[in-house]
């Protein structure tokens, strides 16, 4: 044992001779180079969600700017991770420079982080960019990153919606129209005739620890999650969507009850016929399932049009002094490039919420002729509402609500309508309304 | 005088280090969960003992409380005792390959939980994993075990005690073969059956041993089944996998409700010093140390 | 007699089947590590790769520091095992050996110290490491974790297994205190010592929560860590990569015990655990 510890100690005394430290090396940066403004960039982009991407667009950028020097921070755990960490690192008094949110964090971001509105530094700092922001979004696209008492947090940067993943070679089996259903109704229906033919669940819709996709159906059928502050989803078209929802899950089984990996990976592995989830998936299941995989957008409600919640996040600037605030937008202006904007579309399977991205030359045309999954998304763009996010201190608490009450309503535990009605009240004593 | 210092110097490095990182967090942790707070606005409010009023009489609470209850029974079966069964076995029950087992059975201990909350997650998976292939054959399926209660945390727990057993099994190990060999060979010459010699002999003799394996398993048990929670379930469904401590990190990180989540943490120490006292005074005395 | 060997094949083809079981995931994780990524989600079942690939291992060399990160782990889970246990001896050694005022407070004080969540000092803890201008330096992981009651316990507890008379003795011969540690304890509770510093380093090696709040940038960055960027709820897991990581952070551990295997059973065996 001894032996053990002494050749452990020894081999940590050789290693850390070896390994230098980073503190050394940060301080020799400094010292050499005095003139470039460092600042950081935190994102939750893992490999397999564009995270060379990140790397590259960081090294392309700083290599070609004088002036400003980037560091990249993967944050695990996605904006929920990021948000945490950033608490920690406000409650030393430091700041990142530019920060992922994600859309069920606007509020709360903005209500407890200090930032800064992208268009005042742009005003303060480049003049000549003045419209930069009215010229490439639409008008429904930023104001996505608008909180509710109307500041423009930040800039909308990853941008996703829930499509619908068909497995075109099960629905041919189940003798099914191979082009996907077009409505919810159809989808009920396929889903059932999956069941029949081929023994297979017909759907599965996604189940994170989030409300997204359930409020993309909800809305979609006329319900609002929040209407002046005031929750509203329990009305007449939140339950009609939650009960047709409920019907798949419970009644029929035709629909998959699952956490989000397993039903993915169900999916990719053909046992499950259609799939409700992000745009973001795209690569994953393009690469991996073996049969004829397709996407198609968003079902709507017969007579009804399509509500999408936007997922993914915006780009904000928590940098607090002047020099660092410049030297952020001089960071985000490349990444809102088109050419940024095209390598980050490719690189993670975020819709570009940009305009012209898509149709131009040096933009996206090429990779969209190629990827066709991705066409999808696109085409539904028109459709993007915000994602709810509950104002108050209670948000979040008012969003796990609802994730409670889906536990309960897909484990068949509890009454829709009941249920429903219980969350909204719940959650309107939350918000104090 | 210098020898009445040197316990001190001793215990100074121990106590230093648990004082700064872990005791002042601590007390500090105790003083936020008197307050309505969310960890950066700048204001804290003060609301006495409102959290705790709100903690202890929320429905929440209670099924998390019986959960955490339920981790420490299912843990203490496959952790505790099943080890010990097995320790026993494999020291005085067979003959050979002891030294097969003995490294074979440490293996999965190595793993990180990360890893294997991934691994079965795909294992398990209900539709597609291999087991459900093999279950297909046989005709029987899996039930979607991570959104019903109840089995969602005796499989989350499996895959704890799948990592915890190899390290309790060689130290329970360890311990029991230290066991004198005389009186297990008197014994058996006396026509005891394995099952008294375990209960009688073996189990009160190595009962210090025991009692470590015990507290490690109800203390590190409960927050290494945090990573599990945290990977496949999210303390889902409805509460129905959170134990008290993956709740406190769920109120302070998920929901942002620092106060809450000092006051549960307040209320998981409480209910563990408690557990340590009735061990302390209904365990420790019983134990058998030699020449002590 | 026959009877006997019957009952003893029956105890081995349980105790086999249950190592078959337990060392399944892992045979699972090495096979999928070898994997091409569409095969591991179409072919769960089969353990021998239909289209043997090296791709995920030579990927990860090219993406990110591996070798780098791995010498970050080992230097992280070393110092805090050598530390943790350095701390423990010394302390339980008093707790044993000594009598002084507010003694069994103390200890218990400490004992309780086992059971405050990583939760309540995880946000204060980050105040200190960051004040000290620790953070993204693998330093600021090990620094608050380099002692442990557990081991203080488990010492204790080891130490009261030895016959006081002993040490008595020997104080009386007048020997340092280092040479009774060093000469008389240590060796009687080799044991305890093993386990414990196996128990905290597989402990640190494989820790993660802490070391996300603290490492930054990939090159600092630690084994657990690393296994985070492959693994994404929104963009999917990259289920083959991420083994093929999963294979090389447990080979290290495993490797050690492998090595040692045989000494770490024999200190265990010769003078037990008391």
């Amino acid at each position: 044992m001894k032996k053990f510890l002494l050749l452990m100690s020894l081999l940590v005394l050789v290693l850390s001779a070896c390994a230098p430290t980073s503190g050394e090396e940060d301080k020799k940066e400094e010292a050499g180079s005095g003139e470039k403004t460092k600042i950081e960039y935190w994102h939750v982009n893992a490999e397999t969600l564009g995270g060379k991407t990140v790397e590259k667009l960081v090294a392309d950028f700083n290599a070609q700017s004088d002036t400003v020097e980037v560091t990249a921070k993967f944050n695990p755990d996605m904006y929920k991770g990021l948000m945490q960490n950033l608490q920690a690192e406000a409650a030393t008094g430091n700041s990142p420079a530019v920060v992922q949110v994600g859309w069920a964090f606007l509020d709360y971001f903005s209500q407890n982080f200090e930032y800064v509105e992208p268009q005042t530094v742009i005003d303060k700092h480049f003049p000549e960019s003045k419209t930069f922001l009215e010229d490439n979004f639409l008008p429904n696209i930023i104001d996505l990153a608008k909180n509710s008492e109307g500041s423009q947090v930040g800039i909308p940067y990853s941008l996703s919606t829930p499509v619908l993943y068909i497995n075109k070679d099960m629905l041919k089996e189940a003798g099914l129209d191979e082009n996907g259903p077009k409505t919810w109704q159809d989808v009920e229906k396929f889903a059932k005739q999956i069941k029949e033919k081929t023994g297979n669940y017909g759907i599965y819709i996604q189940e994170p620890a989030d409300n997204w996709a359930t409020q993309a159906i909800l809305e979609s059928n006329g319900a609002k999650m929040l209407d002046n502050g005031k929750a509203t989803f329990a009305s007449k078209e939140g339950i009609e969507a939650y009960e047709m929802y409920k019907k798949m899950v419970v009644d029929d089984k035709t629909a998959l009850h699952i956490g989000w990996d397993q039903g993915i990976q169900g999916f990719i592995d053909g046992k499950v016929g259609m799939m409700y989830t992000t745009i973001a998936q795209r690569s994953n299941v393009q690469n991996n399932a073996k049969f004829d995989v397709a996407t198609v957008k968003s079902p709507a409600f017969e007579g009804k049009e399509v509500r999408l919640p936007a997922g993914g996040a915006m780009l904000a600037i928590t940098a607090k002094d002047e020099k660092e605030q410049k030297a952020a937008w001089e960071f985000m202006e490349y990444l809102y490039s088109v050419e940024g904007m095209a390598e980050w579309t490719k690189g993670t399977g975020y819709v570009p919420p940009r305009k012209d991205v898509a149709q131009s030359e040096n933009g996206l045309k090429a990779f969209l002729e190629e990827n066709e999954m991705m066409n999808a998304a696109i085409e539904q763009m028109d459709g993007v509402v915000p994602w709810t996010s509950f104002p108050g201190n209670s948000g979040l608490e008012a969003e796990q609500k609802l994730l409670d009450i889906r536990d309960e309503i897909l484990g068949g535990s509890v009454d829709v309508e009941e249920g429903l009605k219980k969350t909204e009240k719940e959650i309107n004593e939350l918000l104090g309304k | 005088m210098l020898e009445k210092l040197k316990p001190y110097l001793f215990l100074a490095p121990a106590i230093v280090l648990l004082l700064v990182f872990t005791v002042i967090p601590m007390v500090y942790t105790l003083y936020l969960s008197f307050f309505d707070w969310n960890m950066i606005s700048p204001t804290k409010e003060f609301v006495g003992l409102d959290n705790y009023i709100n903690i202890l009489t929320n429905d929440t609470t209670k099924k998390v409380i019986f959960n955490t209850f339920f981790y420490i029974v299912v843990l203490i079966l496959f952790n505790c005792v099943i080890t010990y069964i097995f320790a026993f076995i494999i020291g005085y029950v067979v003959k050979r390959f002891k030294g097969f087992y003995k490294v074979a059975f440490f293996i999965p201990s190595v793993i990180s939980l990360v890893v294997g909350s991934i691994l079965f997650t795909w294992i398990l998976n209900p539709i597609s994993g291999p087991v459900a292939i093999i279950g297909e054959m046989f005709g029987f399926s899996i039930p979607n075990w991570s959104k019903t209660d109840g089995l969602v945390i005796i499989v989350l727990s499996l895959i704890v005690s799948w990592k915890v057993f190899g390290y309790n099994f060689i130290v329970l190990y360890a311990s029991v073969v230290g066991v004198s060999k005389e009186i297990i060979e008197a014994a058996r010459l006396d026509n005891i059956s394995n099952l008294r010699i375990f209960i009688d002999i073996v189990l009160p003799m190595s009962s210090a041993t025991g009692f470590y394996i015990l507290i490690l398993t109800i203390v590190q048990g409960l927050q290494y089944v945090f990573t599990p929670i945290k990977v496949i379930t999210q303390g889902g469904p409805n509460y129905g996998s959170s134990n008290l401590i993956y709740q406190a990190y769920h109120e302070a990180f998920v929901v942002y409700k620092t106060g809450q989540s000092a006051a549960l943490a307040m209320i998981t120490l409480l209910i563990f010093v408690i557990l340590l006292l009735l061990e302390f005074l209904f365990v420790e005395r019983r134990i058998y140390y030699e020449n002590s | 007699m026959k009877t006997a060997n019957y009952k003893n094949m029956i105890l081995h083809i349980i105790l086999i089947s249950f190592i078959l079981l337990t060392i399944y995931p892992i045979v699972f994780a090495i096979s999928n590590s070898f994997k091409e990524l569409s095969e591991a989600f179409t072919s769960t079942l089969s353990l021998i790769p239909e289209k043997f690939t090296l791709e995920n291992y030579t990927g990860l060399f090219d993406s990110i520091p591996i070798v780098g990160i791995t010498i970050n782990t080992l230097i992280t889970a070393s110092v805090i095992t050598v530390a943790k246990v350095a701390t423990s001896f010394l302390a339980a050694y008093a707790i044993v050996y000594y009598q002084f005022k507010f003694k069994n407070v103390t200890y218990f004080a400490l004992i309780c110290t086992i059971f405050i969540p990583f939760t309540v000092t995880m946000i204060p803890n980050y105040l200190i490491i960051s004040e000290l201008g620790l953070q993204n330096n693998i330093w600021g992981v090990i620094l608050p974790q380099m002692a442990d009651a557990i081991g203080i316990f488990m010492l204790t507890q080891s130490m009261k297994g030895i016959p006081k008379s002993l040490i008595e003795a020997a104080k009386l011969d007048n020997i340092p205190t280092k040479y009774i540690m060093k000469d008389h304890i240590l060796p009687m509770v080799k044991p305890a010592v093993t386990s414990t510093s196996i128990w905290f380093f597989i402990l640190a090696w494989n820790e993660y929560v802490w070391p996300v709040l603290i490492l930054k940038t990939t090159e600092n960055f630690t084994l657990p860590l690393a296994l985070q960027l492959y693994i994404s709820s929104e963009g999917g897991t990259n289920f083959t990569v991420a083994m093929a990581l999963s294979v090389i952070t447990m080979a290290i551990p495993l490797g050690l015990y492998l090595i040692f295997q045989k000494h770490i059973i024999n200190t265990f065996t010769t003078s037990g655990i008391k």
